[in-house]
C-alpha cells in the first residue's frame, strides 16, 4: 500500500506529524508547567513559572502518608495482570464466535456489545454489595483486595474487544485448523498453536487497551479500595485535589506525568506486535 | 534470560496480590477524614490506642466523597465510627439515618464558640463537635492596596483603578459562578435563603433570593461585569492564581486560601467585606467537625475519642496550625487571636449566617449558580434571572 | 494427558464449590447455596458434554460479564421500582431499629458509677452505685442491695469489691474489651432504661418511640403523638416526619415522574438531540484523526515512526480526569488561550461561556482525548488488509484516493464499524467528559434544570442529585433504564444498517 516517498513527501510527511504531535503533547507540557509551579494552580499562564520547584516531584516519594510509589506499583500490577487475563478471556470467547455455529451466536453478539452501553451510574453500590458478601466467604477477594477488583474489571473483559477478534479471528482461513486437524490435532490446540500466534497483533492490540483503561479506571477502584497503601495510582492521585478548597494541583500534575511513563513503555513495546502483520500474505486462497 | 525475568515479575505480581489483605476486627475505631486532617487524626489516635489498647485507623478519603462512601459503607455494616464532615451536611445525614447525637456534657459544650454548637445541633441534639468555623472575607494585597476601602462602592472605584485586563491584571475579583462567595452582595440588602418557621426551623419554601435586596445584589454583580471589574471565567482556580502572582489587588475568599498565599510571598491583608449600600453584608458561616456513625459498633469509645482526646488545645491547635481556619475551641481561639489573619475572619463571621444545613440546599445552590453565569456572560437581566431562578427553585422543591 | 488436566482442574473446582456451599448452607444462605450449585452443575455440563462445545470457551468470561455487568444492570432496574434517595436510603428493619433505639436522657438523668465483674463463662454483673441507692445487675435481675452486701468482697482492702461471688472484678482494658456486651444492656428500672451512657457511667434513659408491627406505627412515648407510615417515612398528622425513612416499592412512579413532570420532560428533546449529535461527532472526528495518523505512521518508509507513534499516543497515557481538568484550565476565559488571543489579537473566545463555542471545545477536547484509541485499533485492523491487493491495484493503475476508498476503508469499516458504534454508544453515555469540561453549562437560562452542553446522562445526574430534597438514587435509575433503552436501540438499528454483524466473508 505504500510507496517510496520523494524528498518533497517526506518533508510534508514529517511536517504533518509534528504538527499533531504538537496537538497532542501541548497540554502536556502544561501539566508539566504546573508540576514545577509552587503555588498549585493548572490555570496559570506562563509554561515557565517565575520560581521552579521540584518540590512536588520529591514530595511524591518521600511523603509516608502518600506512598506514590506503592500506588503505581499497584496499578501496574492490577493493569497487567487484568489485561493478560482480559486477553485471555476475549480470545476464548472471540473464538467461539468466530469459529463455532451455535444457537444463539448472533443475539448473543449482539447482546454482549448492547449490554455495554447501561449508564453505570448505580453500579457502584450493587458491586458494593457483591464484594462485600463475596468477602465474606473469601475475605482475599473480597472490598479493599486487588483480586477483587480485578474481578470486577474483567467484568468488562467481553465486549467490544471480543467483536474486534473475532473480526480478526474471522480474516484467518480455516484452511489452517483444518490441516492441523487433519495432522491429529484437536479444535483447542489448533487455537492455541495455529491461530494465537497468528493473533498477535490483535492480543498486542487489545492488551494495550485494556492495560489503558484499568490503568485510567478511578469510579469502581474509588468505591472498593478504601485503605491508603491499597489504592491505584488514579485513586491517589485524586487525594491530591479533593481536598475541601485546597486543591494541591503541582503534587498531583507531577504524580500525573510520572504515572503516564508506565504505558509509554508499554505501548513503545507492543507497538511493535501491534503492526507486524508478519503472518500477511502467507497464505494464499 | 528476558523469559525467567518476566516470569519472576509475574510471580510477584500475583503474590503480592494476596498480602494486601487488611482484616477489620471488632474493637477498633476507625475515622474517615481528609489528607489535611487525616495525619493529625493519626497521632491522636496513637495516643488512645496507648492509653486505652484500642487500635485506631484513620481512613483517608476525599472530603466530597466522605457523605457518598458513608451512605453505601455504613448500612452495609463497612461503614467507619467516626468521619469528619461540614455543619450543612446535617440533615442529609440525620434523615438517612448515618449520624448520631454524640454524648458530651454541657460543661465542655460551653468551652466551645456557641455559634458552631448551634450550627452542629438539630432538634435540640448535639450531633457534632465542632473544631473549626470558616467564613469568607476580603483578602487583599498590602502593596497595591495599602487601606482596606471603606465602603463598598469605594472599593470598587480602587479595584477599576487597578484593572487592565489585556496586561491580566485586575482590582477585585469574586470567584464565579459561586453563591457561596456572591452571598456578600445578596445579603447586604436583606436576601436570605430560606426563611425561618415559627418553630423555628427552615422552611424550604420561602425563599429570599428575589427579593429587593438580592436584586439590588444581583444588579450590583451585573453592573461590575459591565465596568469591566468582574470577568466570565473566574473560577477559584484563577482568581487565587492570580492574587497569588500579585495580578490581583483584592479577593474574596476564606482561611484556605491563606497558605498559597504565603507561598506566593503576598503581603496580604483580612478585613470584613465593607458596607454595601450602608449595609453591613453577611457571609457564610461554615463549621467543621467530628460525627459519629449510627451504625458504629464503638459508640461508647468513638464518644471517648472525641470527648477526651479531640477536646484538647494541643490537637486543636495543630488541627488549626493545618487547617488555618479559626477554632471552635474558645481556649484555642483565644491562643491565636492575636493572629491577624484570624482577627480579619472573626470580625467578618461576626455578621455570620449560617449555611443552611436542609437537604433541599442543593437545589438551591445549582439554580443560584446559574443564574450568576447567566448575569456574569451577560446573558440575561439580573431582576428576571433571579425570579426565573427561584421559580426552579420552587418547582423542584415541589412548593405550593 | 489434556483429559486427565482437565479432569483434575474440573474436580478441584467441584470440591471448591462443594465446599462453598457447605459454608453457605451453614449460614443459612439457602437462595445463594443453590444458585451456587445450579452454576457448579452447569460448568460440569459444559466441559463434560459434546453438545456444550462451544459454551467452555464462553464461560469464563460470561461468568465475569453476568455477575459484574448483568447483575448491576438488573440491580439498577430494581431499584429504579423503589422510592432509594436521600432520607429513604435504609431498609425498613434497620429504620425502625434506629428509631425505636432512640433514648432521651435529659441532663439531669440519675447516673450510676460502676463496677463490672465476669466469671469464666464470660457472664458478666454489674454494681450499680448512684447517689441515692447501689443496684446490682445480676443474671438478668435488677436488685437493690446494700455496698456492704457480703458477696461482695474486697481482697485488697482498697475499699473497692473485687470480687462478687465467683466473678472477677473487670479492669479497664477487660471492660474496654467487653464493651460491645456491656453497651448494648438494657436493663429496665423506674419506667426507664439504665444503659451505658460514657465509659464509666450508666444513666437512666427513656426510650422515645415505641413501635407496633400491628398497625405500622410509631408512637412518641413522651408527647403520645402517633405517625403512621405514610410513602417511607413515619409522619405525624400535623406532618412531621421522623428519620430515618426508608426505601419502599413505588412501582411505575418514577418513570411516570420522568414522564409527566414538566420539569423533566420539558428539555428532552433538546437534550436528546445535542446527546446524538455529540455523540456522532465524537465518533466522526476521532475516527478520521486516528485513522489518517494510523495510515501515516504505518508507512514502512517513514523514519523514525515508531518514535512518533509513542509520542501521539501521549493524550491516551494520562488519566482522562487529568487531561480534561488541563483543558478545562487552557479553556477558560481567562485561561492561556485566550490570554494568547488577547495578546495576539485582541479579542478574546468565551470557549466555554458561550453555549456554541461550549460546543465546539467539547467536541475539540474529546478529539483529543479519543483519537489515540482509534489510531491502535485502526493499526491494528490495517494488519489484516493483505498487501496483494494492492499491488493488484496499482498494477491496475489506481490512484492513492481509489486505493483508500475501495480497498482500505471497506476493508476496514467491516471489522471496525460495531467498534464505532460502541464508540457512539460510549460517547452517549460519556458523562466523565461533559462534567469535567462544562458541568454540562453553560446555562440556557434559568427557568430550566437542562443546560446547553448537557447530555442525557449528565442532565439526569443534575435532577437526580441536584434538584428537589437530596440524592435520588432511584429516579437516576429510572433515567439510565431509560437511556439504555434509548442508546441500545439506535445501535442495534445502526448494526443492521450497517450489516456489522455479518460476517467477514472468509476470502479476503
Amino acid at each position: 500500500m505504500y510507496s517510496k516517498h520523494t524528498l518533497i513527501g517526506s518533508i510534508i510527511r514529517h511536517l504533518v506529524v509534528w504538527l499533531f504531535i504538537g496537538f497532542a503533547v501541548f497540554p502536556v507540557l502544561w501539566i508539566f508547567s504546573a508540576s514545577i509551579n509552587p503555588t498549585n494552580n493548572i490555570t496559570a499562564q506562563q509554561l515557565i513559572p517565575r520560581h521552579i520547584t521540584w518540590d512536588h516531584y520529591v514530595e511524591l516519594f518521600t511523603n509516608p502518608q502518600h506512598p506514590y510509589a506503592i500506588w503505581l506499583w499497584n496499578s501496574i500490577k492490577i493493569a497487567t495482570i487484568t489485561s493478560l487475563l482480559t486477553v485471555a478471556l476475549t480470545a476464548l470467547a472471540a473464538y467461539a464466535f468466530s469459529r463455532f455455529r451455535f444457537k444463539g451466536r448472533r443475539s448473543g453478539l449482539l447482546g454482549l456489545l448492547l449490554v455495554q452501553m447501561f449508564p453505570q451510574m448505580l453500579a457502584m453500590v450493587a458491586i458494593y454489595i457483591l464484594l462485600l458478601n463475596i468477602g465474606k466467604i473469601a475475605p482475599w477477594m473480597g472490598l479493599n483486595t486487588h483480586p477483587g477488583l480485578i474481578m470486577v474489571y474483567l467484568g468488562g473483559a467481553m465486549g467490544f474487544n471480543t467483536w474486534l477478534m473475532k473480526g480478526y479471528f474471522d480474516t484467518i482461513p480455516r484452511s489452517l485448523e483444518e490441516s492441523a486437524k487433519v495432522d491429529g490435532a484437536s479444535q483447542f490446540q489448533a487455537f492455541t498453536r495455529i491461530i494465537l500466534p497468528l493473533a498477535r497483533p490483535i492480543l498486542a492490540t487489545i492488551f494495550v487497551l485494556s492495560f489503558i483503561g484499568v490503568y485510567s479506571e478511578y469510579i469502581l477502584a474509588r468505591v472498593l479500595l478504601t485503605d491508603t497503601h491499597q489504592f491505584t495510582l488514579a485513586l491517589g492521585l485524586n487525594l491530591f485535589i479533593h481536598g475541601q478548597w485546597g486543591n494541591r494541583w503541582g503534587v498531583f500534575a507531577a504524580g500525573a506525568l510520572i504515572g503516564a511513563i508506565p504505558f509509554l513503555i508499554i505501548f513503545a513495546v507492543a507497538q511493535h506486535l501491534l503492526v507486524s502483520g508478519l503472518t500477511r500474505g502467507s497464505v494464499k486462497e | 534470560m528476558k523469559r525467567t525475568v518476566v516470569l519472576i515479575v509475574a510471580l510477584l505480581m500475583v503474590t503480592s496480590l494476596f498480602l494486601t489483605v487488611s482484616a477489620s476486627e471488632a474493637g477498633k475505631l476507625v475515622i474517615w477524614a481528609d489528607e489535611t486532617r487525616a495525619p493529625i487524626l493519626q497521632e491522636v489516635g496513637t495516643a488512645f490506642q496507648d492509653t486505652y489498647g484500642v487500635p485506631v485507623e484513620v481512613q483517608e478519603i476525599g472530603f466530597g466523597d466522605i457523605r457518598g462512601q458513608l451512605a453505601t459503607a455504613a448500612p452495609a455494616g463497612e461503614g467507619p465510627d467516626i468521619i469528619i464532615g461540614a455543619h450543612d451536611w446535617l440533615g442529609e445525614l440525620i434523615q438517612n439515618g448515618l449520624i448520631e447525637p454524640i454524648v458530651l456534657p454541657e460543661a465542655v459544650k460551653k468551652e466551645f464558640d456557641p455559634v458552631a454548637i448551634d450550627a452542629f445541633s438539630w432538634g435540640g441534639q448535639l450531633y457534632g463537635l465542632p473544631y473549626a468555623t470558616e467564613c469568607v472575607a476580603l483578602i487583599y494585597n498590602k502593596d497595591l492596596v495599602p487601606e482596606v476601602p471603606a465602603t463598598f462602592e469605594d472599593l470598587l472605584t480602587t479595584a477599576k483603578g487597578l484593572t487592565d485586563q489585556e496586561a491580566g491584571e485586575y482590582g477585585f475579583l469574586i470567584q464565579e459562578p459561586d453563591p457561596f462567595h456572591t452571598f456578600a452582595l445578596f445579603s447586604a440588602g436583606g436576601g436570605y435563603i430560606f426563611g425561618n418557621n415559627p418553630d423555628g426551623t427552615l422552611n424550604p419554601c420561602d425563599i429570599g433570593l428575589d427579593n429587593a435586596g438580592a436584586i439590588a445584589g444581583a444588579t450590583l454583580l451585573d453592573q461590575m461585569v459591565k465596568d469591566g471589574i468582574e470577568v466570565a471565567g473566574a473560577d477559584y482556580g484563577m482568581v487565587t492564581g492570580l492574587f497569588n502572582t500579585g495580578k490581583l489587588a483584592m479577593m474574596i475568599g476564606g482561611p484556605w486560601t491563606l497558605p498559597d498565599a504565603q507561598k506566593g510571598g503576598i503581603n496580604y491583608g483580612v478585613a470584613p467585606i465593607p458596607a454595601i449600600n450602608g449595609n453591613a453584608p453577611k457571609v457564610f458561616v461554615g463549621v467543621q467537625g467530628f460525627m459519629v456513625s449510627a451504625f458504629s459498633e464503638n459508640k461508647v469509645l468513638a464518644n471517648l475519642f472525641i470527648k477526651d482526646f479531640l477536646v484538647n488545645n494541643d490537637v486543636m491547635m495543630k488541627l488549626y496550625t493545618a487547617g488555618g481556619r479559626p477554632p471552635a475551641y474558645l481556649p484555642t481561639l483565644q491562643q491565636v487571636s492575636g493572629n491577624a489573619d484570624i482577627q480579619g475572619f472573626a470580625a467578618s463571621a461576626a455578621n455570620g449566617y449560617p449555611m443552611p444545613k436542609i437537604p433541599e440546599m442543593g437545589s438551591v445552590w445549582s439554580a443560584w449558580s446559574d443564574a450568576l453565569q447567566l448575569i456574569v456572560s451577560q446573558q440575561a437581566e439580573p431582576a428576571t434571572v433571579m425570579g426565573d431562578a427561584v421559580g426552579q427553585i420552587k418547582a423542584l422543591l415541589k412548593c405550593e | 494427558m489434556k483429559h486427565v488436566l482437565q479432569i483434575v482442574i474440573l474436580g478441584a473446582l467441584d470440591a471448591i464449590a462443594i465446599w462453598v456451599g457447605t459454608s453457605l448452607v451453614v449460614q443459612a444462605h439457602y437462595l445463594m447455596a443453590v444458585l451456587l450449585l445450579i452454576g457448579a452443575a452447569g460448568i460440569n455440563y459444559v466441559y463434560l458434554s459434546k453438545r456444550a462445545y462451544p459454551m467452555r470457551y464462553l464461560l469464563p468470561g460470561l461468568i465475569f460479564l453476568f455477575s459484574m455487568v448483568v447483575y448491576p444492570i438488573g440491580y439498577s432496574f430494581y431499584i429504579s421500582f423503589t422510592n432509594l434517595s436521600t432520607g429513604h436510603l435504609l431498609n425498613k428493619p434497620q429504620a425502625i431499629e434506629q428509631i425505636t433505639g432512640r433514648f432521651y436522657t435529659p441532663s439531669d438523668a440519675p447516673s450510676f458509677s460502676y463496677e463490672a465483674f465476669e466469671d469464666d463463662t464470660g457472664d458478666i454483673a454489674l454494681v450499680l452505685y448512684g447517689d441515692d441507692e447501689t443496684l446490682l445487675y445480676y443474671q438478668g435481675v435488677l436488685t437493690q442491695i446494700d455496698p456492704s452486701d457480703d458477696r461482695l468482697v474486697d481482697e485488697d482492702g482498697d475499699g473497692k469489691p473485687d470480687r462478687f461471688l465467683s466473678y472477677k472484678v473487670m479492669t479497664l482494658p477487660e471492660i474496654i474489651k467487653g464493651l460491645p456486651t456491656i453497651e448494648g444492656l438494657r436493663i429496665p428500672y423506674d419506667e426507664g432504661t439504665i444503659r451505658l451512657d460514657s465509659l464509666r457511667e450508666f444513666k437512666l434513659s427513656s426510650r422515645r418511640y415505641s413501635y407496633n408491627p400491628a398497625t405500622d406505627m410509631m408512637r412518641d412515648l413522651q408527647t403520645g403523638t402517633v405517625y403512621p407510615n405514610l410513602e417511607g417515612f413515619y409522619t405525624s398528622d400535623d406532618g412531621d416526619e421522623l428519620y430515618p425513612g426508608f426505601k419502599i416499592w413505588m412501582g411505575l412512579k418514577n418513570y411516570l415522574e420522568l414522564i409527566l413532570n414538566p420539569l423533566v420532560s420539558g428539555p428532552f428533546a433538546r437534550v436528546f438531540g445535542w446527546t446524538v449529535i455529540f455523540a456522532g461527532l465524537s465518533v466522526l472526528t476521532t475516527f478520521a484523526l486516528g485513522l489518517f495518523l494510523a495510515i501515516l505512521l504505518n508507512d514502512p518508509y517513514l523514519k523514525l515512526r515508531r518514535f512518533y507513534r509513542v509520542l501521539v499516543i501521549v493524550p491516551y497515557a494520562l488519566p482522562a480526569f487529568i487531561s480534561i481538568l488541563i483543558w478545562h484550565g487552557l479553556l477558560t476565559n481567562m485561561g492561556l488561550f485566550n490570554h494568547v488571543l488577547l495578546q495576539l489579537f485582541h479579542f478574546s473566545i468565551p470557549w466555554l461561556e458561550n453555549a456554541f463555542w461550549a460546543k465546539v471545545s467539547i467536541i475539540l477536547v474529546n478529539l483529543w482525548l479519543g483519537y489515540p484509541y482509534m489510531m491502535i485499533v485502526s493499526l491494528g485492523a490495517l494488519q489484516s488488509i493483505p498487501g496483494e491487493l494492492y499491488e493488484a491495484a496499482r498494477v491496475d493503475g489506481a490512484t492513492w484516493w481509489q486505493r483508500f476508498s475501495k480497498i482500505t476503508l471497506p476493508l476496514l469499516l467491516m471489522p471496525l464499524a460495531p467498534l464505532l458504534i460502541g464508540s457512539f454508544a460510549f460517547n452517549f453515555n460519556n458523562f466523565t467528559l461533559i462534567w469535567l469540561l462544562t458541568e454540562g453549562g453553560p446555562p440556557i437560562n434559568a427557568r430550566t434544570v437542562a443546560q446547553s452542553t448537557d447530555i442525557l446522562l449528565s442532565y439526569a445526574y443534575r435532577l437526580a442529585f441536584q434538584g428537589a430534597r437530596g440524592n435520588q438514587f432511584a429516579l437516576a435509575a429510572a433515567v439510565s433504564v431509560v437511556i439504555f433503552f434509548i442508546v441500545a436501540t439506535i445501535s442495534a438499528i445502526n448494526f443492521r444498517l450497517t450489516g456489522a454483524l455479518e460476517d467477514l466473508s472468509k476470502n479476503v
